[in-house]
């Protein structure tokens, strides 16, 4: 097997998008979204119509991937920072005596949960909904080829599967945002890479520079959004386990 | 220049009102004065004239004028409505952020993409907004609240994902781009369905709407119904002009179109029939009225189209005067929250007018504004056929029927007011020891002035929607994909 042949980039996005389905500790998941895009900015350099624009340190590098780059850190960083101190405290002065007893029994609640044992039956689902996503983004970009490369093609299909599985097989708020900044970086990938018609538009390649800044714009919204919800359902039921919220 | 100052005037304003989100009223005065500002801009605005911006066309036609206009007056009256009934600490500068996103939308129409992004980005600030509490609250923000939130950020970007999609297909099938692909209008016509489905809360992808009637504050209410959902629509009317070839392909697609709008008007009207709570009911009838509005869009005839788009611009109205009439219902009167109250007509006599006015003409029932739309497009429903038409009579009726028993529950009962006993003086019995006279407080009298004002507005309209209907029907006319 001729190993040049293989696309590392696209296998790159293939690993990093199944740990975040697969696995739960954001400790892993979140550097996995880092090497995500981190790869998905690769596999752009591959592509021919985005030029290396800048010089680094003696390599060429395309502004566009650059700034992927820079957005991909940035959104990291900010979930990090979230998982590490996610904890929002209301302002407990202006609460009435219902709120704050509320709080207190929500506290009990999560200190009586604990942290939940390993269990191989807590991966079951996420497994078979890794194994759906790998057939189908096998199978869709010879049934329904979009972009010119078929790594692309594979590689959009799979971000598109895997952030929406992550978001079917959630369990908690911070994998849901996994999830949806998976299928923003698919946005982004499905419109940077496919081929611009290149009529009136302010980069020579087609791309316009209003909507990069705008994709880009949105993920790091999309981060602090999860940010701000995190902390706020956290001060709220004292955890971020989706099944806490459904109760009634 | 007018035009960056369109988009960029409202944007930095925000910022300034959330720098000052503490001091509520001082917020409100700075966000109506620069929601006038913008509709004096946009009034001065020539139309039909492109500007270049950063490689970007920005347009205002005469339709997507007197849209923005209606728009920005929403805002306006949403935000004076805060200074009575508190919405939310962020709800000012959140809300002239999503008008700044929604006047460059408007601009920007034939840029889809782009389009599609601020879209989103609408939704995350609406997001921010839902889950919001007034400035030293005492209560918690809610679970359902959060779990509304949540629900409706995962639907948006679901649906931005498949508008992207398209989008791309869309840009690779023409010709030229990409030689030997076949058009794949059917995928992409299956997509819009699906993206602007979820962003119109057509059935089955409905389930957020009552959920942001339910939990959310009023105003926010407003804001996500009456002017992101309705610029969904005015960008899917666009998205089809500016590629016709999707509804010239798709004979078959448009017509499960009209299907899936009958579909949710009946199922809207069916739901909305079966809720006990005033809210919730609200958000059904506002899916009905999705339906309605799609089943027109999709005859893309010019009597369904101008029902629509009419229709469209009449729920903007309507949408405003009940979520305020609902905030003047729910305002405390004394009692514990969990007693359910049937006298609401009595207790708030304008408000319950208001509520009943409006709730009718969201139902097209005469003489109110959205007779004039409903009856276009029950028109285009008779032209293809009478059992579209059977449809949408059978689910206005339902919705009729939900919208009686609503108030026979809450509205309409007799008078729960219980007049004080007397009782004697005793003998050594003082001033101190009678309890105090129950006095309750009457509508504020701004409110009840604005909902009376909305109320009548419909009413106008009703009676003479003629100078409308001639705006909207010549922008219908100048369609590419209308069926003659």
């Amino acid at each position: 097997m001729d190993l040049t042949s293989i696309n590392w980039a696209a296998v790159g996005i293939a690993l990093s998008g199944g740990i975040i389905l697969l696995l739960r500790d954001w400790r892993v998941t979140f550097p996995a979204l880092l090497l995500n895009y981190v790869f998905v900015a690769l596999l752009l350099t591959q592509q021919p119509y985005l030029a290396s624009s800048l010089q680094i340190g003696g390599w060429g590098i395309s502004a566009i991937v650059l700034v992927k780059l820079i957005t991909g850190v940035a959104v990291t960083a900010i979930l990090t920072l979230t998982a590490l101190m996610f904890s929002r405290e209301y302002g407990l002065e202006d609460l009435d005596e219902f709120s704050l007893a509320e709080l207190r029994r929500a506290a009990r609640r999560a200190q009586r949960q604990g942290v939940e044992p390993f269990r191989f039956s807590n991966y079951v689902v996420a497994f078979w909904a890794l194994v759906l996503a790998a057939l189908a983004a096998l199978a869709l970009p010879r049934l329904y080829p979009i972009l010119p490369s078929i790594a692309v093609d594979f590689s959009w299909y799979w971000l598109a599967l895997t952030g929406l599985f992550t978001m079917v097989v959630a369990g908690d708020l911070l994998k849901i945002g996994l999830g949806l900044m998976l299928c923003a970086n698919c946005i982004d990938l499905l419109y940077t890479a496919h081929p611009h018609p290149a009529t009136a538009r302010i980069e020579p390649n087609g791309l316009g520079v209003y909507p990069l800044g705008l994709l880009s714009l949105m993920a790091i919204t999309l981060a602090l959004g999860i940010a701000y919800l995190s902390g706020l359902l956290y001060g709220r039921l004292k955890t971020l386990e989706l099944n806490e919220l459904y109760k009634r | 220049m007018v035009y960056l100052l369109l988009i960029l005037f409202p944007i930095v304003m925000s910022l300034s009102c959330f720098l000052l989100r503490r001091h509520s009223h001082m917020t409100i005065i700075l966000a109506v004065a620069t929601t006038l500002t913008q509709i004096v801009l946009v009034s001065l605005l020539p139309t039909d004239e492109p500007a270049r911006l950063l490689g970007l066309t920005l347009m205002l036609d005469p339709l997507r004028r007197l849209f923005l206009l209606v728009f920005l007056c929403v805002g306006a009256l949403s935000f004076l409505v805060a200074w009575r009934l508190p919405q939310g600490e962020n709800f000012v500068p959140v809300g002239l952020l999503i008008l700044g996103m929604i006047g460059s939308t408007l601009l920007l129409l034939q840029e889809p993409f782009t389009v599609s992004l601020l879209l989103i980005s609408a939704g995350l600030a609406a997001v921010l907004a839902i889950v919001d509490m007034p400035t030293g609250s005492p209560l918690l923000v809610g679970r359902a609240t959060l779990a509304t939130a949540l629900k409706y950020l995962v639907l948006m970007l679901v649906a931005a994902l498949m508008m992207s999609m398209a989008f791309v297909l869309i840009d690779i099938s023409e010709p030229g781009a990409v030689s030997g692909r076949v058009s794949p209008s059917h995928l992409i016509l299956g997509l819009f369905a699906v993206g602007f489905g979820l962003r119109l809360a057509v059935v089955p992808f409905h389930s957020w709407l009552p959920d942001i009637a339910h939990d959310s504050a009023p105003m926010v209410s407003v804001l996500v119904v009456a002017v992101i959902n309705i610029t969904s629509l005015l960008f899917l009317i666009h998205t089809f002009q500016f590629f016709p070839d999707i509804v010239a392909e798709n004979e078959r697609g448009m017509t499960i179109l009209m299907g899936l709008g009958a579909l949710t008007a009946a199922v809207g009207a069916a739901l909305a029939l079966a809720q006990t709570n005033m809210r919730r009911m609200l958000g059904y009838l506002f899916v009905y009225n999705a339906g309605m509005v799609l089943f027109g869009l999709a005859t893309t005839t010019t009597l369904g189209l101008t029902g629509a788009v009419f229709e469209a611009l009449n729920q903007t109205i309507v949408v405003l005067l009940l979520f305020l009439c609902v905030g003047l219902l729910e305002l405390p009167d004394g009692r514990p929250s969990n007693v359910v109250r049937r006298d609401l007509l009595r207790r708030w006599p304008i408000a319950g007018a208001g509520f009943l006015g409006g709730s009718l003409a969201l139902l097209g029932i005469p003489p109110f504004n959205g007779f004039a739309s409903k009856l276009l497009i029950y028109q285009a429903a008779a032209e293809r056929g009478g059992v579209f038409l059977a449809i949408l009579l059978f689910s206005t009726g339902l919705a009729l029927l939900a919208l009686l028993r609503m108030a026979r529950d809450r509205l309409l009962g007799p008078s729960e007011h219980m007049p004080e006993e007397e009782t004697p003086i005793l003998l050594g019995t003082t001033d101190l020891d009678r309890p105090f006279a129950r006095r309750l407080e009457g509508e504020p009298r701004g409110l009840a002035f604005l909902a009376s004002a909305l109320l009548m507005l419909c009413l106008l309209i009703g009676l003479y929607p003629d100078p409308l209907l001639a705006t909207i029907t010549d922008v219908i006319r100048g369609l590419t994909f209308i069926r003659i």
